[in-house]
């Protein structure tokens, strides 16, 4: 390749460029990837709510077609509870995951406590087996529970359905509650627990006035991940229910298979979504208010 | 802290060995034998639920298995990776409002929105009936291979995005401004500083894309229309029929599989900071 030859008008010497000082212009390339990741971002924005998006049109279109947009219509909204087992669905979600989260948060902040107070080797240990279903297959979850309810089945003949469910549900978000309390715990000054003592609260006094308010946060958010991972869950549920328990996830994957899916269940998903946006849209006003607040 | 708290634990570890060890314990005792669903009285040892490894369905459906939740992995790699770099470079620091958007779509119902994908991917849909479009005569994506790798990828993303923005964030800023002191361009500084240190987020962020794209069977259903058969869906077609031996011996294969990704992220993210 020929090399461009620059010479210096002052002393007639050949002058280095700037690439052979190792300089290199990036600012064309650097433009590129800039424009790649907007449309990165943008593609990813669609793909998170383009369903949403569709479902939401699903109800709001009267003629109650998934191919064929005929008018604007509220009227679907009005038909959630008229639809007898969606609406049974519905409620069974919402005992089952409401129930399931209050359990698993009042256990979970007690066994994160008690976790954290064990020895280094009983911690280890339930941290290891706390992992498996965190990270298990759902699948595989959900047929393990099924087997060992099927082996209990022969002393509580009725054990399919509400109990199992539940059950099911607190085992799977148990360690998310735990594992959302843990950090905080270590947060905790450890001289806080002692100066309670010191001052002659009684133990038991002194978890729910000192640990429990410093460890908050933590509590909050566990129930939080807990809530939602109860309210979506299709696999387990499916394996684990019986006698006709179903909750929603459950409900819609038989319509589907029967090709009978009506749009109201359209409709509830979209009332779902805008409630948890306002929901979280308040809890992060308030939380930025809450950060103002720090910096006065 | 009070030491009379550990007592606490201890009926959890019982839970867990109870709900999480002897079912797993007891589905490799399945393997061995042949029976009616859980009937003990006629049961028989038998190594023949081995033979359904090697039958050509399961072995399709493994590859299967494999092969779309490798390519949905990598797509959310790299999907996930630049939009995750793209908000941590932005000066949008608002971490409470991020993770607002990424797990909002999650408190939709999932089998809805793989329905409301499937039927959109149709050539008659509600886009075209809106924008009035005539809808062409080629025949849509539903229940091709592609259809599920959308499926897989648009369920999964946020699984990915999550990781890795937790594993940039922690990286500590000045690390980049001293590798661009001591003159290395920014792209080296990418490849040298800041690729290497958020490498657990994508470790992390494949297994838990990976792991449910592979063992899942609603999303094959709902968008394969029966043409794409999944290792999830074998195993539910066993249990459904009551066949717990070789149901159980497909679990196990999952497990294992599923052994080998926790031993990964142990290795990259050893105190598993990204998992959560």
């Amino acid at each position: 390749m020929e090399r461009k030859v620059k010479i210096s008008p002052l002393s007639g010497k050949e002058i280095a460029t700037m690439a052979e000082y190792g300089y290199h212009n990036f600012a064309i390339l650097k433009k590129i990837l800039k424009i790649i990741g907007i449309i990165t971002v943008i593609l990813v924005a669609i793909i998170l709510y383009l369903s949403i998006i569709i479902i939401f049109i699903y109800s709001v279109n009267s003629s109650g077609s998934t191919t064929e947009f005929k008018s604007f219509t509220f009227k679907w909204y009005f038909k959630i509870t008229e639809h007898r087992m969606l609406f049974k669905s519905i409620i069974n979600t919402f005992v089952v995951s409401i129930t399931a989260t209050l359990i698993s948060t009042f256990l979970g902040t007690l066994i994160a406590i008690g976790v954290f107070n064990s020895n280094l080797k009983r911690r280890k240990r339930i941290m290891l087996l706390n992992n498996i279903p965190l990270l298990n297959a759902d699948i595989v979850t959900g047929i393990s529970l099924m087997l060992i309810f099927s082996l209990l089945l022969k002393i509580f003949p009725y054990i399919f359905g509400f109990p199992t469910l539940l059950i099911a549900h607190v085992y799977f978000t148990l360690p998310y509650v735990i594992l959302n309390v843990l950090p905080k715990l270590s947060d905790i000054d450890p001289n806080l627990m002692d100066a309670a003592l010191d001052l002659g609260v009684k133990p038991r006094k002194a978890l729910f006035k000192v640990i429990l308010p410093a460890i908050r946060n933590g509590v909050l958010s566990g129930m939080l991940m807990a809530f939602t991972m109860s309210f979506d869950d299709f696999v387990i549920s499916y394996f684990t229910t019986g006698n006709g328990f179903d909750n929603l996830s459950i409900w819609i994957y038989g319509s589907i298979g029967r090709k009978d899916l009506t749009p109201a269940v359209y409709a509830f998903n979209s009332i779902v979504i805008f409630g948890a946006m306002l929901i979280l849209l308040f809890a992060n006003i308030i939380s930025i208010k809450n950060q103002k607040r720090k910096i006065k | 802290m009070n030491n009379r708290f550990h007592k606490m634990a201890i009926p959890y570890l019982i839970w867990l060995y109870a709900l999480a060890l002897i079912p797993t314990i007891f589905m490799f005792f399945l393997i061995f034998f042949d029976m009616e669903g859980l009937d003990f009285d006629e049961i028989k040892i038998t190594l023949k639920n081995f033979a359904q490894l090697t039958e050509s369905s399961t072995l399709i459906a493994l590859w299967n298995s494999i092969k779309y939740a490798f390519l949905s992995t990598i797509i959310c790699i790299i999907l996930g990776y630049i939009t995750a770099y793209f908000l941590y470079k932005s000066h949008f620091k608002n971490k409470f409002l991020i993770l607002t958007i990424l797990i909002l779509p999650m408190w939709s119902n999932l089998l809805l929105r793989t329905q409301a994908l499937a039927s959109i991917m149709e050539p008659h849909n509600i886009i075209t009936s809106l924008l009035h479009l005539n809808p062409n005569t080629q025949e849509g994506l539903a229940g091709k291979g592609i259809a599920v790798v959308i499926g897989l990828v648009f369920t999964y993303l946020p699984f990915m995005i999550l990781p890795i923005y937790t594993a940039l964030e922690k990286i500590e800023p000045m690390l980049e401004e001293a590798s661009l002191d001591l003159g290395t361009t920014e792209f080296k500084t990418f490849f040298r500083v800041t690729l290497p240190l958020s490498f657990k987020g994508i470790v992390t962020g494949s297994v838990m894309v990976f792991l449910p794209c592979m063992s899942g069977f609603a999303i094959p259903e709902i968008l394969g229309k029966g043409n794409i058969v999944m290792i999830g869906n074998i195993i539910e077609q066993f249990f459904k029929n009551m066949n717990y031996n070789i149901g159980s011996l497909l679990a196990i294969v999952i497990l294992l599989l599923i052994l080998v990704s926790i031993a990964l992220v142990n290795k990259f993210d050893k105190e598993g900071e990204t998992i959560l």
